[in-house]
C-alpha cells in the first residue's frame, strides 16, 4: 500500500498535444490533479474533454509532451510495469479477442498477471451474474462490461482506473457496480473513474474533478458541490405576478413567468426576495437544490459563471 | 508471466502450421513426384524455350535450360514460388505482432497489464518466427516424400534439399521482420501492410531486373534485394552461403531492434 501522504495519482503540469499533418489538437493542458488513497474520484466532462487523454497517459499508453504523471510516487513513464501490477483498469471502449472465451481472456490476462485468486473471480462472476462460457463476440455491450470489470477487479488492485464503467451495464448491474466500489474504498483502496453520466459520480464519488477543453476546471468534494449557494425557487402566486418587483433583487436570476406561477434561481439568503413579495398573495414555495447536473452546467453553461459557487470561482481564478 | 504471450500466441496460431505448412507440403510432394523420368525434364524444357527469358526469370528459372536439371526444376517448381507464397503468411505473421492488436483496439488492455512494450513484442514475434519455421519444416516433409517416389529426384542429394530447405527460413524471417517493423514505425495497419507488400514485391522486381540485365548497371542494384542472397539454386548445387544466411538474419536482427525501438517509444493507437 502507499504511504497516506503520497497521493496515489498525481500529475504536474501535464500536457498531450496530439499532431497530425500539420495540425495540432491541444487534447490537455497543464492538468494538476492529486487524488488521494481511499477515495473514490470521479473525472467529469464531456465527450473531447481530455479524460480518456489522461487515462492512457497515467497508463503510459501514450507518452506526454509536457510535465509529468506519477501513481504511487512512481514515475508513469519510467515505472509502468511496476505501476501496472498494482492497478486494475478498464478501458472506455473495451476491445478484447474476439474468438476466445470470456474463460479464455480471464485465464490469460491472469497468467500475465502471474496468477489470481479464482475464488475472486468466481464470485464477481457471480455477483455481475456473468457467463464466461461464451466467445466475446457473442456478448452484448453490457456482458462485455461486465468481463471488462472482472478483468480489472480480479488482481484486486490498490488503484482502479475506469473509463466510463457504467456504459452499456443495466441498472441492477449498475447497483453491483456501485456497491464494489463501495467496497472498494471501505478496503482502503481507490477508484478514479471518468464519467460523463453525473448522476453515477453523484451516488459514489467523494471528489469530483471537471474537465473541459483539455483543462481542469475545478476540483470540489461533492458534499460541497451539493452544498452550492444556490437553489430553484418556484413560487405560485394567486393573482397574476408583478415581475418587475424581482427586477433586480440581489441574489435573484434566471427568472421565468409561467401565469400565477414564477420559477427563479437564488442566490444567498430569503429575506432580500420575502420582502420584495411582501405585497404578493402566496399559495405555495418549493425549493429545489441544484443536481450536480446542474452545478456541472453552470460550469460549461454557455461559458458563464453564473452559478457557480464562489469558492469554486476563487479557485478556478487562482 | 514470462513466456505466456509466447505461449499464448502459438496456442492461438498452431494450425496455420497445418494450413500453410501442407498446402506447401502438397507443392513440393506434386514438384518432386511429377518428374518421373528425365524426358519430362526435356519436355518441360521445351515448352520453357518459348517462353520470353525475361518470364522465366521473373518466376525464378535463370534460363530454359536450367529446368533440364532435377535441381533446376525444384528450384524453379518449389523454392521459388514456396518463398513467394510465405511472404504472404511473413506479411499475416509481421501484423499479428502489434498491428492487429493495436488496430483492433485491444493493445490498450495488453499494455496496462504489468508487462513491458519490448517483451510483447519480442515474446510474439518469436512465437511467429517458430511458426514460420515449423510451416517451412513441414513443406520439407512433402518434397522428400515426393522426391522418394521419383527416379529423377531421388538422385538430388539429400542434405542439399535439406540446406535448401533451411535457406528459405532467413528471408522468411526477415520478411516478418520487415512488416512488423513498418506496424512499429506507422501504426495504421493498412499503412503498414502496403508498406511490407511494396518492399517484398520491389525487392522481388529488383532482384528480377538485375537478372535480366545482369551486364548492365541495374546488375549492381541486386545486391540491394533480399531476394538476391536468398538463390536457390545455388544452394541445392553449391550448399548453403553462410555469408548470405548471416547477411540476412543480421537485418533481421537489426529490424527487430528497430521494431521494438519504435514501439517503446510511441503512441499506442486506438
Amino acid at each position: 500500500m502507499t504511504n497516506h501522504s503520497t497521493p496515489v495519482i498525481q500529475t504536474d503540469n501535464l500536457s498531450k498535444v496530439y499532431r497530425s499533418g500539420n495540425k495540432e489538437v491541444q487534447a490537455l493542458n497543464n492538468l494538476n490533479l492529486s487524488v488521494r488513497q481511499g477515495e473514490i474520484f470521479g473525472y467529469l466532462g464531456p465527450n473531447g474533454a481530455g479524460k480518456t487523454t489522461t487515462i492512457r497517459l497515467l497508463l503510459d499508453l501514450i507518452r506526454p509532451t509536457g510535465g509529468s504523471a506519477s501513481l504511487f510516487g512512481l514515475d508513469a513513464q519510467r515505472d509502468s510495469v511496476a505501476i501496472h501490477r498494482r492497478i486494475g483498469f478498464l478501458p472506455g471502449e473495451l476491445n478484447l479477442w474476439k474468438n476466445l472465451t470470456g474463460t479464455q481472456v480471464i485465464d490469460y490476462v491472469a497468467r500475465v498477471r502471474g496468477g489470481v485468486d479464482r475464488k475472486l473471480v468466481n464470485q464477481l462472476s457471480e455477483r455481475l451474474d456473468f457467463d464466461a462460457s461464451k466467445r466475446v463476440r457473442d456478448y452484448s455491450s453490457g456482458n462485455r462490461r461486465k468481463l471488462g470489470l472482472i478483468l480489472a477487479l480480479m488482481n484486486q488492485p490498490e488503484l482502479l482506473i475506469l473509463d466510463e464503467p457504467t456504459n452499456g451495464l443495466d441498472p441492477l448491474v449498475q447497483q453491483t457496480f456501485n456497491d464494489l466500489m463501495r467496497e472498494i474504498r471501505a478496503e482502503g483502496r481507490t477508484v478514479f473513474l471518468s464519467s460523463h453520466m453525473l448522476g453515477e459520480v453523484q451516488s459514489i464519488c467523494d471528489r469530483v474533478g471537471i474537465l473541459r477543453g483539455g483543462q481542469l476546471q475545478a476540483v470540489e468534494s461533492v458534499a460541497a458541490l451539493r452544498r452550492v449557494d444556490f437553489e430553484y425557487v418556484t413560487i405560485r402566486f394567486r393573482d397574476p405576478v408583478r415581475v418587475d418587483v424581482l427586477a433586480g433583487l440581489p441574489g435573484v436570476t434566471n427568472v421565468t413567468v409561467d401565469g400565477n406561477t414564477v420559477r427563479l434561481c437564488l442566490h444567498g439568503d430569503y429575506n432580500p426576495l420575502l420582502v420584495a413579495l411582501r405585497d404578493q398573495y402566496i399559495v405555495d414555495i418549493d425549493t429545489e437544490e441544484p443536481s450536480l447536473e446542474d452545478i456541472f452546467l453552470s460550469y460549461y453553461g454557455n461559458g458563464t459563471n453564473a452559478h457557480k459557487p464562489a469558492e469554486t470561482v476563487k479557485e478556478m481564478a487562482s | 508471466m514470462t513466456g505466456t504471450i509466447f505461449v499464448e500466441t502459438l496456442r492461438r496460431n498452431w494450425r496455420q502450421i497445418l494450413y500453410w505448412g501442407i498446402s506447401l507440403a502438397l507443392l513440393g510432394w506434386m514438384i518432386a513426384a511429377i518428374v518421373q523420368d528425365v524426358d519430362i525434364l526435356k519436355q518441360y524444357e521445351q515448352i520453357a524455350k518459348n517462353f520470353p527469358p525475361a518470364l522465366l526469370q521473373l518466376f525464378g528459372a535463370e534460363d530454359a535450360a536450367t529446368l533440364t536439371t532435377p535441381e533446376g526444376f525444384i528450384t524453379y517448381g518449389f523454392f521459388g514460388y514456396s518463398l513467394l507464397i510465405l511472404a504472404v503468411y511473413a506479411v499475416i505473421a509481421g501484423l499479428g505482432v502489434t498491428a492487429n492488436e493495436e488496430d483492433a483496439g485491444i493493445m490498450d488492455i495488453v499494455l496496462s497489464l504489468p508487462v513491458p512494450r519490448w517483451r510483447v513484442v519480442l515474446e510474439k514475434l518469436a512465437a511467429y518466427m517458430l511458426i514460420m519455421v515449423a510451416i517451412i519444416a513441414v513443406s520439407f516433409l512433402g518434397l522428400l516424400i515426393g522426391a522418394q517416389m521419383s527416379p529423377v529426384m531421388r538422385e538430388v542429394n539429400l542434405m542439399r534439399l535439406v540446406e535448401g530447405t533451411l535457406n528459405m527460413i532467413p528471408s522468411s524471417l526477415l520478411m516478418i521482420a520487415i512488416t512488423t517493423f513498418a506496424a512499429a514505425i506507422v501504426r495504421r495497419k493498412n499503412t503498414a501492410t502496403g508498406i511490407a507488400a511494396a518492399v517484398i514485391v520491389g525487392s522481388y522486381f529488383v532482384d528480377f531486373l538485375g537478372k535480366s540485365a545482369s551486364q548492365s548497371a541495374l546488375g549492381g542494384v541486386r545486391a540491394v534485394s533480399f531476394f538476391s542472397y536468398y538463390d536457390p539454386q545455388a544452394v541445392l548445387v553449391n550448399g548453403l552461403n553462410v555469408g548470405h544466411v548471416a547477411l540476412l538474419l543480421a537485418i533481421t536482427g537489426l529490424l527487430v531492434a528497430g521494431t521494438v525501438w519504435a514501439f517503446q517509444r510511441r503512441d499506442v493507437g486506438v
